[in-house]
This record gives C-alpha cells, sequence and structure tokens, in this order.
C-alpha cells in the first residue's frame, strides 16, 4: 500500500457528471420559507450562532407570506426556551412583557387514572431528587408509590405521599401559584426549574423584530409561487410573486402544515402514527381573566375527557383553553359541550367565546432533511401538545442544524443523514412516551380510554420497557442516545404518578439504603417549607418584572 | 417613618439629638450610599451594589457586617471610623418631593422633611446634644441650614448614582460575586478564650453581592470610554473596585470581636 495518502479524491471523481452541484460549493445563504414560531426561532438560532463566531460569507434569510395567518399553536414551552432565546441575545424582561409570557413549572394531569373529581398527578418540571442515586432507588422501590396525589396534606410516613410530592418542591409551589424565582433572580436564572406559557401570536413578532433589528436577518414578505431544482435534484432558487428569484444553499421549510419545500416539492412521505395516538382534531378558545389580577396558574393544566383532553394554559393577558379529541370517539358537537362545561365555573357566559376548529394530523415526515432542504416544525410533523413538545423540537431542530452546518455541499449529505437518524429517533420516543400517558388509564368510561390500552396499539419499544420497569425503575441506562428528549425522571413521574407498580426487589432494602431515602425526603420536605415562604405567586412576580425589570445578572 | 414638612411654626421647640448608637438603629449590616461619597469610603468600607429585595433594583451600598444586626464600625461611643456616610449623619431629615418623582430635584421641587417617629426627635428636651431646629427669632440656626444643605446635596447625589448604576447595568458592567469568608466563631459566653483555646472558625458563603466586571470594564473603548471618563464613570467604578479590599479588614474588625 503506499504510504502516500491520496486527499484528492474529490478531483478524482469523473467529470461527467459536471451537471451536479459542485460538491465543494461552500454553504453561504440560508433560506427560510415561513414566519411562523418554527421559522423566526430557526432564523434566530441561526443568525445569532453565525454572528457570535464567523465574520464573512453568510446570511440568512426569511420569506413570509403576507396572506398566511401562522397556526400559532404551542403556547407551552420546555426550560430549554430558557438557553435558546439566550443565546440569540434576548433580554428575558421584553420577551417576558412583550409575550404576555407566565411562568410554567410543569402540568398537572387530571383526571386521567380514574377519571374521579380528585383524581391527579404532577409532572413538575424540577429532576426528583437525587434521582439516580442507588442506593435512593432501591428504597424508593419498596415504597411502591400509592395513587394518591390528593392526600398530599397528610405529613404521615412516606408511604402517604406521592412520588412527586416526596422527591420535589414543585407540585407544592405550583398547587400554592407560586413563581419559580424572586425579582433579585437574574434573568434566565431560577429558584425553581422553569418553562413559560406565551403567546404564540406576539412572540413570532417578537422574535421577528429582534432577528431584523439585532441579528441581521433579510426579512422577505412575499408569496413563493415557484421552486427551481438543479440537475442534481437540489433546490436552487424560489420564485416570489414581487421579488426576484432567491438563491440559496440550504433551504430551511418552516411553512407550516402546508410543507411546501419537503412535503409538496419533494414529495417525502408522511407517517401517520395515529395507530398509536388517537387524536386527530382540536377545538381551541381564548378565555379573559375575570380581572387583570386575577391569578396565574403556575403550570399547564391537562383534564381528560371522554375521547381526548382539555388544555389550559394561563398567560399573563388570557387563558388559552382548547380541547384535543378523536373524531373517531366523539363528535365535534359533543367535544365543543364537554369544552363548554370545562369552561363555565370560570367564564360568565361561555357562549360569547370564539370557538376554533383545527385538524391535526399526527405523525411526521418519513425524513426531515432531503437534498438541500430541511423541515422545521409543522412542516415536520405534529404531535397533540400534551407534553409540549412542538416548539421543544423546533429549538433542538434549530440548534442542531446551527451547530452542525455543513461547509459544503459535499458533508450536507452526512450532518442530513445524522439529523434524520437523531429525528426519526426523537420523534419514536416523544410518541411512546405520550401514549405512555394513556395506556395507565384505569378509566372504562368511554371505548376511547379502553382502546388506547389495547396492546396493538403500544410501541413495542414502550412494552419492552414497562415488561421491564415492573422490576425496576426506569433509569437512564434504558435510553441510548446522548441527548435524550425525555429523561428517565419524566418517565418516573407519569408512571408513578399513575399508579404504576415496581415490585419491590426480593434483596430487601439496607438500613443505608433507607437512611439515604429518608434523608432526601426531608431535604425535600425543608425545601418545600422555605420555598413556600419566600416566593411570591405567578402573577405578583408577572407585576413586579412588567415594573421593575430583572437584571441580567 | 413619619416624615413632615418642617416649619418653624410647628416645629419651632423641636429638637434633634445627634449622637451614634444602636439606640438611633445604626446597628445596621450594611448602608446606602452615594457615588460622591466613594472617595472617602473606600479608605475604610467595603463598596458594591446589592439588590433590593421588592424590586430587584440595584442600589449603592457601603458594607457594616457579616449579618444582620452587626455593624462593626459602631462602638458603644460612636463609630470608630473616620468617615460615617450621608445616609447615618442625615438622619432624621429628609428631602421631600413635590410634582413628579421623575423631575430632577430642585430647589423648587423639593422640601425639607423631619421623621417625627425619630428617636432623635425631642419635644424641647433639655439635653445637652440636642440640637434646636429654629431660634427665638423663628430663624432657622446654623444645625438645620447645615443639614439642610447635606440632605439637598444627598439627594442629588442619590439621582446621580441611581444613574450611574444604570449606565453600569446598561453596558453589561456588573457581575455578581460570591464571597467566602472564614470567621472565628462567636463564643456562647462572650467571654475571651484562655490562651491556649483553639479559636473555632467557621467558612461562610454571601451571594447577592454585585461588582464591577473588571473585564467588561477594562474593554471599554471609543466614545464609550470617553463618555465614562468625562461623567466620572470610570473613576467610581475604579473606587469601587479598590473598595472591596476592605472586606479584609471587615474580617478583622469581625474576628478581634468574637
Amino acid at each position: 500500500m503506499s504510504k502516500t495518502i491520496n486527499n484528492n479524491s474529490l478531483d478524482n471523481q469523473p467529470i461527467d457528471t459536471q451537471l451536479h452541484t459542485n460538491p465543494t460549493k461552500p454553504i453561504e445563504n440560508i433560506v427560510i420559507v415561513g414566519g411562523g414560531t418554527a421559522g423566526w426561532i430557526t432564523a434566530g438560532t441561526l443568525a445569532a450562532k453565525l454572528k457570535k463566531q464567523h465574520d464573512k460569507n453568510f446570511s440568512v434569510t426569511l420569506i413570509e407570506s403576507a396572506n398566511v395567518a401562522p397556526i400559532g399553536v404551542g403556547e407551552g414551552t420546555w426550560p430549554t426556551m430558557r438557553r435558546t432565546l439566550k443565546n440569540m441575545g434576548i433580554r428575558e424582561t421584553d420577551f417576558i412583557r412583550q409575550c404576555h409570557v407566565s411562568f410554567k413549572q410543569g402540568a398537572k394531569f387530571c383526571q386521567w387514572v380514574t377519571g374521579k373529581k380528585d383524581d391527579f398527578y404532577y409532572h413538575p418540571l424540577m429532576l426528583p431528587e437525587s434521582a439516580g442515586q442507588d442506593d435512593v432507588s432501591a428504597y424508593w422501590q419498596a415504597i411502591q408509590f400509592p395513587y394518591m396525589a390528593h392526600s398530599s396534606h397528610s405529613n404521615n410516613a412516606a408511604d402517604q405521599q406521592s412520588f412527586s410530592m416526596l422527591l420535589s418542591p414543585q407540585q407544592a409551589i405550583c398547587e400554592a401559584g407560586l413563581a419559580p424565582k424572586l425579582i433579585t433572580t437574574a434573568e434566565y436564572d431560577a429558584i425553581a426549574n422553569y418553562a413559560y406559557h406565551l403567546d404564540a401570536g406576539c412572540f413570532s413578532e417578537f422574535l421577528k423584530q429582534h432577528c431584523i433589528n439585532q441579528l441581521n436577518v433579510n426579512h422577505v414578505v412575499d408569496d413563493v409561487i415557484g421552486i427551481s431544482n438543479d440537475d442534481s435534484g437540489d433546490i436552487s432558487c424560489l420564485t416570489t410573486k414581487q421579488h426576484s428569484d432567491i438563491y440559496g444553499d440550504l433551504f430551511i421549510d418552516c411553512s407550516g402544515f402546508k410543507s411546501l419545500l419537503l412535503g409538496e416539492h419533494y414529495q417525502v412521505p408522511f407517517k401517520s402514527c395515529q395507530d398509536i395516538l388517537f387524536v386527530d382534531s382540536a377545538i381551541a378558545v381564548q378565555v379573559p381573566y375575570e380581572d387583570e389580577n386575577s391569578p396565574i396558574a403556575s403550570h399547564t393544566i391537562s383534564t381528560a375527557q371522554t375521547a381526548g383532553w382539555i388544555w389550559d394554559i394561563g398567560l399573563s393577558s388570557r387563558r388559552g383553553v382548547g380541547h384535543v379529541y378523536a373524531s373517531k370517539y366523539i363528535s365535534e358537537q359533543a367535544a365543543t359541550e364537554q369544552l363548554k362545561q370545562y369552561l363555565s365555573p370560570t367564564v360568565a357566559d361561555v357562549e360569547q367565546l370564539t370557538f376554533r376548529k383545527i385538524d391535526i394530523n399526527p405523525g411526521h415526515r418519513e425524513k426531515f432533511w432531503h437534498k438541500n432542504c430541511v423541515a422545521v416544525g409543522l412542516s415536520a410533523g405534529f404531535l397533540e401538545p400534551l407534553e409540549a413538545s412542538a416548539l421543544l423540537l423546533v429549538e433542538i431542530s434549530a440548534n442542531m442544524i446551527a451547530q452542525q452546518l455543513p461547509a459544503n455541499r459535499a458533508c450536507m449529505d452526512i450532518v442530513a443523514e445524522r439529523f434524520n437518524q437523531t429525528f426519526l429517533y426523537r420523534w419514536d420516543r416523544i410518541i411512546d412516551f405520550l401514549k405512555l400517558h394513556y395506556m395507565l388509564t384505569q378509566r372504562n368510561d368511554s371505548p376511547f380510554w379502553v382502546d388506547n390500552r389495547d396492546p396493538k396499539t403500544i410501541p413495542q419499544s414502550l412494552q419492552t420497557l414497562l415488561e421491564l420497569w415492573r422490576y425496576q425503575l426506569p433509569s437512564d441506562n434504558d435510553f441510548t442516545h446522548a441527548t435524550e428528549v425525555f429523561p428517565a425522571a419524566s418517565y418516573q413521574y407519569v408512571l408513578y404518578g399513575m399508579g404504576f407498580k415496581t415490585q419491590a426487589p426480593h434483596w430487601g432494602i439496607s438500613t443505608q439504603a433507607k437512611d439515604a431515602a429518608t434523608a432526601v425526603f426531608d431535604k425535600v420536605a425543608q425545601d418545600t417549607a422555605q420555598l413556600q415562604h419566600n416566593l411570591v405567586s405567578n402573577r405578583a412576580l408577572i407585576n413586579l418584572i412588567k415594573q421593575y425589570g430583572l437584571q441580567r445578572v | 417613618m413619619n416624615n413632615v414638612i418642617i416649619d418653624s411654626n410647628t416645629h419651632k421647640n423641636i429638637k434633634v439629638c445627634t449622637g451614634h448608637g444602636k439606640k438611633f438603629g445604626e446597628n445596621i449590616h450594611f448602608v446606602p450610599v452615594i457615588a460622591d461619597e466613594l472617595r472617602s469610603l473606600m479608605l475604610e468600607f467595603p463598596c458594591c451594589l446589592l439588590k433590593n429585595n421588592h424590586t430587584g433594583q440595584f442600589g449603592l451600598h457601603a458594607l457594616l457586617g457579616f449579618e444582620p444586626g452587626e455593624n462593626l464600625f459602631l462602638t458603644d461611643h460612636g463609630w470608630k471610623s473616620q468617615y460615617i456616610p450621608l445616609h447615618i449623619r442625615r438622619q432624621p431629615f429628609m428631602v421631600g418631593r413635590i410634582g413628579e418623582a421623575t423631575d430632577t430635584p430642585s430647589a423648587e421641587n423639593t422640601v425639607l422633611t423631619i421623621d417625627m417617629d425619630s428617636l432623635r426627635v425631642k419635644q424641647a428636651a433639655d439635653d445637652e446634644n440636642a440640637q434646636a431646629l429654629f431660634d427665638d427669632k423663628k430663624q432657622p440656626t446654623s444645625y438645620l441650614t447645615s443639614m439642610s444643605k447635606m440632605v439637598f446635596e444627598l439627594s442629588q447625589g442619590i439621582q446621580r448614582t441611581e444613574h450611574f448604576i444604570q449606565v453600569l447595568a446598561d453596558n453589561d458592567l456588573i457581575e455578581a460575586i460570591q464571597l467566602n469568608v472564614t470567621l472565628n466563631k462567636i463564643s456562647a459566653e462572650g467571654e475571651s478564650h484562655s490562651e491556649d483555646a483553639k479559636v473555632e472558625t467557621e467558612t461562610k458563603n454571601f451571594d447577592g453581592l454585585y461588582v464591577i466586571n473588571e473585564k467588561k470594564l477594562a474593554s471599554l473603548s471609543g466614545d464609550l470610554l470617553a463618555q465614562f471618563h468625562q461623567n466620572g464613570y470610570l473613576q467610581a467604578c475604579h473606587l469601587m473596585m479598590a473598595s472591596m479590599g476592605q472586606i479584609q479588614k471587615l474580617i478583622q474588625l469581625r474576628n478581634s470581636q468574637a
């Protein structure tokens, strides 16, 4: 073998494919189609990264139709949104003031297990205290965590309390309507882990101004009326109605359900998951507060119905409420009636409200990055907003594109392949995790819940994990990727919140393990008391931020 | 607090005690100061920014002790420091504002007030250390005139200092520090240790202190740097930075009491 390493493999390729895109063509111009939250988060994430680390030969352009109203899904976020906004150079104070933001510390699932009035459990955003410590785990396992979230007032022995109450102060904070931080806490810093509830319409506009004014994103308001390929099948340019052709090296499809580039142009097939997650319709409504100082819930409230569930999100300006349901099991009229019944105790006249029907098609594209086009947001796929995964997927997609931005066309296919593998895995895990909420129910009041427990509707990957978890606690060893969407802790909150039983180890529990666990429970109880004493209400903190602002440090 | 506008009829018999001590509430562990005082303060006190618990807004303060109620500069006979912060010396007087709070304070929109609930305020007391506000002809005494001048200067200084802090925040020149100090444990009996007794120490962490970000200050350039220089902000920053060395003195004061 020759000792000389041949570095010129590209030059050695036959020249007969000269019509193909030049593989060494550098990636310079990024064109994003769509000006909803997905488009602007992607533009901001890319532009901020490029501006911070580089100084020439790049541009980010966003084309937005004046005629397409954004869907505005996803008023709930994950804690990741704090980093996403910070990385774009956004002041948290500005964001909170302009997007009618409130703080979200988790989700409260009501009537998902038995369907009775006092039936609820929490999925808080703080990790369980000392999660993953071996000696503590063994004892948790022995406790059995009875399904008794509503007995939270009992300060008796550990076996009287729910998993989330024993291992995190956050459920108590949420129940008391408290904020996750103080006015003296710096922007984006937390005392209790938090995410946001936001007004999606205001959020797009806010991001747009920031991207244009601070991050030099080119903004084109026009309709895309034509898409041109080069001979290799890459998109070379987009034809617009009023502006000239817009050329680019990488095209990002943020066109929403329309999926203009990936779906319509490239015909990448859609993979439905309605056989697993039955929900296919939503009725959304905006609900005013009684007055401007009404309490704001510190968490998303998700209340199960006979064939779906109702989300209830408290912004600082109004509530966003909606019923997502499976049309196979309930009519639109009956679903609207259930929503009105849900609202009637807190709304003077439900007939005055405007109800908006949205059809949803649960599932995702078979791949997300094809040729020189990648889809982010609804154009890639959609799942019911049970765990606020929509904006999260946008953020982590934009991040991966920004972090692994291919330098030229030759390496784009490698990055694309990796992107597709990563995100197919992530969509599957999210689908598994959402299904978990349905399959553990004890409700028998409609075929919807019964069918959800049918093993034929449960992915094999999830069935395998459930079999394992009958004998051991969910652990991060159960998940193979370096950056999982849902940590084992999230599975623990849902499993034990819903009364799932993991058998006590037949090896017994050592004194050491018992002591370690008791120390953890005591610490959580102490933290809970201290936080309840120090924190102000969600509404009070929002008002203080509106008046004084948070400091950057 | 019960601040009322001073006038020569209502307050003709009022006297004010001018001494110092715990009884006047001077046993506080930090005190608000103005930037104009930094030159004097930095020779004795650590000066840094603290956040107001109710508003989250920064204020400039001199540190006097490590925990509530502890003023290491205060003795039974007065302050052991050469300099006493204006906020202490102005008591029980304060400037009252007429009209919009955002207007620049001037002779026209401000009035002198006195806190009638202050323990310093006496009705015709014959206390030797007590100072009258008005003389027999209802004219302000030289004491009142000098206090009035001090309080109006302080009021303008407070506004200049707030502006200075706002500029610091806008330019991202403030950073949080955590202070780790080793203090001698205060013995329960309050008696001095015998010579061979080991002094017990404890390490304490203090959060919530904010100082000038020296790296960012050093990287200021061009017009902004020139502005900082012209406004005296650059000098104020350096005085604040130098003052933090007085933390060592504060530790010594504390440990010599323990």
